[in-house]
């Protein structure tokens, strides 16, 4: 370890410059919340193709499979709820069977029933109260690798026309894709997960890349939350990006004051 | 009394307070409430340990539910009960270690996990079998660099080429490590602002809140 560059009496020895960065982005977060004006946010073009697809389920009159993820509250299960709250809406307006896996994980007991009053506020707002069924939101298991056997299962059975996985799907993503293509559903998921994402990729007819889905997310729902975790998000990589800069240049020249500076 | 606790107010405080202990004694270490601190997490963990059981009763409830009324699949909910009572019940009685509750988990339960794990692979190949075409030259290169990681997996290709490792491990190293860290800061900056966002009450669907719920 390297000695740390700034210490103040009390503190944690080279912990300060990390609070004052968490300060800044508290800071940032809370103002952007405040802001009225959305900033702008490129059309993903998964979301395109998320109509479509929904579209062609419908014509071919076959429902649409849409989940949300295997975790809990976290950073991508909240941007997977609000894709899930857009196809619900879409489905409930064309009177499309949704069919939404839950399970996979212990936080998902809690996050099901969040999931649960969104798909039925989407079907209400549409006017259609009486056709959104609780029992098209079944909960598999707690357990990762017994929730995959139960959604492959619900592919085979049910046959959808598209075949839609936002949120944190892991290595179960694979099983899932390759089962939705053989049963010849469109495929749209959204890769959280580095190591297969490349292998998801080749596995989906669409896909969101890491950040993707959460600007999805934040698209869809015009939050000015999440479009402040976007716009925090953008500012703090450029950091990140010159910080990277700066130390390789200065590290170039003999200094380590990037890593003291930087040092925990 | 529980409608008090269930307020949002209260949750919102709980939180906070929850949020400070932990957050406080990382910058700025005091022995009394690094002591408050370390109490909070096994609190935590344990109040967390107890949710298996909120899970095991919804369960029954819902499949109970799903018996009495006949509904589709309401065998293998009598099917999912039956497991449920065996596992639980041989673990309380005849102990977690060395009995019928060790069995069923490592030779029952893991290997089916593990069968599901290991078809992966399968399904990775026929997808790539599927998707590795060079259709332009951007793709012809990364097809290329995927072959290259790839072959250098393999043991015996190691073995036979070995100039091979240097290739791959400067792609992975460099290419894979880069993508991968920033993507890594990403989302950890994310999940802070997410945090940001929980502790100003923007977000309270975790909390069992709906918008403009009170």
């Amino acid at each position: 370890m390297t000695n740390a560059l700034f210490t103040l009496p009390g503190f944690a020895e080279g912990r300060l410059i990390g609070l004052l960065l968490l300060i800044l982005l508290f800071a940032l977060t809370i103002n952007f919340m405040g802001q009225a004006k959305l900033p702008y946010i490129r059309r993903v073009p998964a979301l395109d193709a998320i109509e479509d697809a929904v579209g062609r389920s419908t014509e071919m009159g076959k429902p649409v499979v849409c989940s949300f993820g295997i975790g809990g509250f976290d950073y991508w299960t909240v941007a997977g709820l609000s894709i899930l709250g857009y196809v619900a809406k879409i489905c409930a307006e064309t009177d499309t069977r949704l069919i939404v896996p839950t399970g996979g994980g212990s936080e998902t007991y809690i996050t099901r029933e969040a999931a649960v009053d969104l798909v039925r506020n989407a079907y209400t707002a549409a006017g259609r109260p009486e056709t959104f069924n609780e029992e098209d939101m079944p909960f598999l298991s707690g357990e990762q690798y017994a929730y995959t056997p139960g959604y492959v299962g619900i592919l085979v059975r049910e046959r959808p026309g598209a075949t839609i996985m936002t949120g944190s799907h892991y290595s179960e993503a694979m099983n899932i894709a390759e089962m939705a293509n053989g049963v010849d559903s469109i495929t749209i998921t959204a890769g959280c997960y580095t190591s297969n994402m490349a292998a998801l990729a080749c596995a989906s007819d669409y896909i969101m890349l890491g950040e993707e889905q959460p600007a999805a997310g934040a698209y869809l729902s015009r939050d000015p939350a999440q479009m402040a975790s976007i716009r925090v998000q953008d500012i703090y990589k450029f950091i990140a990006i010159g910080t990277i800069l700066l130390g390789l240049v200065v590290v170039n020249f003999g200094s380590d004051i990037i890593n003291r500076l930087l040092s925990t | 009394m529980s409608s008090f606790f269930r307020s949002r107010s209260v949750q919102m405080t709980i939180l906070v307070v929850s949020f400070l202990l932990v957050f406080v004694p990382y910058f700025i270490p005091w022995g009394p409430l690094d002591w408050l601190s370390g109490k909070l997490m096994t609190i935590a963990a344990v109040t967390n340990a107890f949710t298996i059981v909120i899970a095991v009763y919804s369960q029954f409830r819902r499949s109970g539910r799903f018996i009495n009324q006949r509904r589709k699949g309401w065998v293998y909910h009598i099917y999912l009960l039956a497991l449920l009572a065996i596992m639980t019940l041989s673990g309380f009685i005849l102990g977690q270690h060395g009995g019928a509750y060790e069995w069923l988990l490592l030779a029952v339960v893991t290997p089916l996990s593990s069968v599901i794990y290991g078809m992966l692979a399968f399904y990775m190949s026929s997808a790539g079998a599927r998707a590795f075409r060079a259709r332009s030259p951007q793709a012809a290169l990364l097809l290329l660099a995927g072959f290259v990681v790839l072959l250098y997996q393999a043991p015996l290709t190691g073995a036979y080429f070995p100039g091979i490792e240097g290739a791959a491990v400067y792609l992975t190293d460099t290419f894979g490590m880069s993508v991968s860290r920033m993507f890594s800061i990403s989302v950890s900056i994310g999940a802070i602002v997410l945090g940001v966002r929980m502790l100003t009450g923007k977000e309270v669907a975790f909390l069992g809140f709906g918008e403009g719920e009170e």
